[in-house]
């Protein structure tokens, strides 16, 4: 993988690197099938980047909700329609929050790590040594990598989604005094599976998980091999990441929605 | 081997948790939630108006939910909707002459079907109807029962212009309907400032069908329905003359805000400030 970006502007440096970027991805896509071969390696990745976001995803999904229903029932209560906060609550953690701030978190969570190992390995000159090894860095390091965050995102969203909804009902319900069958009631009359939590949740995680655990792979693997290289590529993952997660969430909405 | 292990076992709880809280999203707090499990039966229902009900809304006895809409279809040939009604199996008693009504859940919510007891002694069997009905009340309808709102002028063959002073016009704006009986019968050509007497002048244009409207006819600043527009009503006053081009109606009342209306109703009778404010509802804007 040749990273040499002519450095002419700005324009032809971001096109380069989103060109080169689409490039690894179809690398990656086509290391796939030999990845399998070493699916202990995508499980072990499944746990560093799924299981292990999972205490941050859950804390900040609770107070997501929480502040959600706090925020809601001051301002619904202007037009006396605190009954309404069950269900905006659930439609905006399901089409937007939810989505978006576990695709944030990965990003920073998950995402850095991943730029931060690979990078390392290429600076240690592990991933020569692979090569001379005929073991393909590309199936053995990258691939499972980007499945396992390609994995891990759904479920790390639904997590956030379920404390999310728990967390607006704590504050609404336990706190607030809404009452507990309005709060559900509404939110079941409202909420559609297929409109909410399929188009919203799931499409629209496993596109963020797509381009989160691509741009986390692709810094790392392009990554400088010197110790400012790797922590310049950490910094380039997340901000990247957060640029292409709220642009791809706007477009993901005009189509989906 | 152990410390594969345990990854293997934390990656599959992982994606357990991640699946079960997908299930839980899908089935606790989404529509899907509402299927009902048990048996039930359908009724038929016909509404002349059925508003913004809408397929699978709840449908309530006494404010429990005993089944959901189940179709909304226009009967065939007739300006009628036919509701069909699944009603679960355990709630089989309801007499034949129960009436069935569309309500509003609250200003803004949703619409359901209640179904309130009659007395006979037979039971509306499956696939049987409620014959009797009421539709659902739209609430333009009912405010209109009280405001009077209707269409706009055509102002075909000219108007004639004629002026009136408010204190307060609220939020008239120009090209608002002017109404007399609920009537358009013309509309607001201009709303301004007054320098001199410190009040609105507005400036209707009557249409010219409209000639013999008295010259001591009322104009007052209404409100269609509860947050809708405002408008200028004319209310006919008995004198023998008409009003012509040019005039100026003496008679007004002023854009009354929901708030004093509302605080009129709440302190009727118990302060001075409720008297001052009826004193001051019919004013000759004119003489200030």
């Amino acid at each position: 993988m040749n990273a040499r970006i002519e450095r002419d502007n700005i324009v032809t440096q971001s096109l380069g690197q989103i060109g080169n970027c689409g490039l690894f991805l179809l690398q990656i896509l086509a290391a796939i099938p030999r990845s399998l071969r070493h699916a202990r390696e995508t499980v072990r990745q499944l746990w560093f980047v799924g299981a292990m976001s999972l205490t941050i995803i859950m804390v900040c999904g609770l107070f997501v909700g929480m502040v959600l229903s706090l925020q809601l029932y001051h301002v619904l209560s202007i037009f006396g329609g605190t009954a309404a906060t069950g269900t905006v609550v659930a439609i905006a953690i399901y089409r937007e929050l939810g989505p978006v701030v576990t695709a944030l978190l990965f990003a920073g969570r998950a995402g850095t790590a991943i730029t931060a190992e690979i990078g390392l390995m290429r600076a240690t000159d592990q991933i020569a040594a692979m090569e001379l090894m005929a073991v393909d860095p590309l199936a053995y390091v990258v691939a499972p990598r980007f499945l396992a965050g390609l994995i891990a995102m759904p479920l790390l969203c639904c997590v956030f989604c379920a404390l999310g909804i728990f967390g607006g009902h704590l504050v609404g319900v336990t706190w607030l005094g809404i009452d507990n069958g309005t709060f559900w009631s509404n939110m079941t009359a409202t909420v559609d599976v297929w409109q909410d939590i399929i188009n919203g949740v799931i499409w629209k995680s496993l596109a963020f998980g797509a381009v989160v655990a691509l741009i986390a792979v692709y810094q790392g693997y392009t990554a400088p091999p010197t110790s400012e290289g790797v922590a310049y590529a950490t910094t380039r993952t997340v901000v990247a990441s957060s640029i292409a997660i709220l642009a791809l969430d706007f477009v993901l909405t005009a189509f989906l929605m | 081997m152990s410390q594969r292990k345990s990854y293997a076992v934390g990656t599959g709880l992982f994606i357990v948790l991640g699946f079960a809280a997908l299930a839980y999203l899908a089935t606790q707090t989404s529509s899907v939630a509402n299927r009902h499990q048990g048996a039930s039966y359908t009724v038929d229902a016909q509404f002349e108006n059925i508003g913004q009900l809408k397929e699978r809304a709840p449908v309530k006895i006494a404010g429990v939910r005993v089944g959901q809409v189940e179709s909304i279809a226009l009967e065939p040939g007739k300006s009628v909707a036919d509701v069909k009604l699944a009603i679960d199996k355990q709630y089989a008693t309801i007499p034949a002459d129960s009436v069935a009504t569309i309500f509003t859940s609250g200003l803004l919510g949703d619409q359901y079907v209640g179904i309130e007891y009659g007395h006979a002694k037979q039971y509306v069997a499956a696939g049987g109807k409620l014959g009797l009905t009421r539709s659902s009340q739209p609430l333009e309808e009912m405010l209109g029962k009280f405001f009077g709102a209707g269409g706009s002028a055509d102002a075909i063959g000219g108007s004639y212009e004629v002026t009136a002073h408010f204190s307060n016009v609220g939020s008239l704006s120009a090209g608002s309907p002017v109404k007399m009986a609920g009537v358009a019968i013309g509309r607001v050509l201009s709303v301004q400032a007054e320098p001199t007497k410190l009040d609105a002048v507005v400036t209707l244009a009557i249409d010219n069908r409209y000639n013999q409207i008295p010259d001591d006819s009322a104009a007052a600043v209404f409100t269609s329905g509860l947050i809708g527009s405002q408008y200028v009503a004319i209310q006919p006053g008995g004198s023998p003359d008409m009003l012509k081009n040019g005039d100026e109606m003496i008679l007004t009342q002023s854009a009354m805000q929901l708030e004093d209306l509302i605080g009129k109703f709440l302190v009727n009778g118990s302060g001075d400030g409720a008297k001052k404010d009826a004193g001051s509802s019919t004013t000759p804007a004119g003489k200030h």
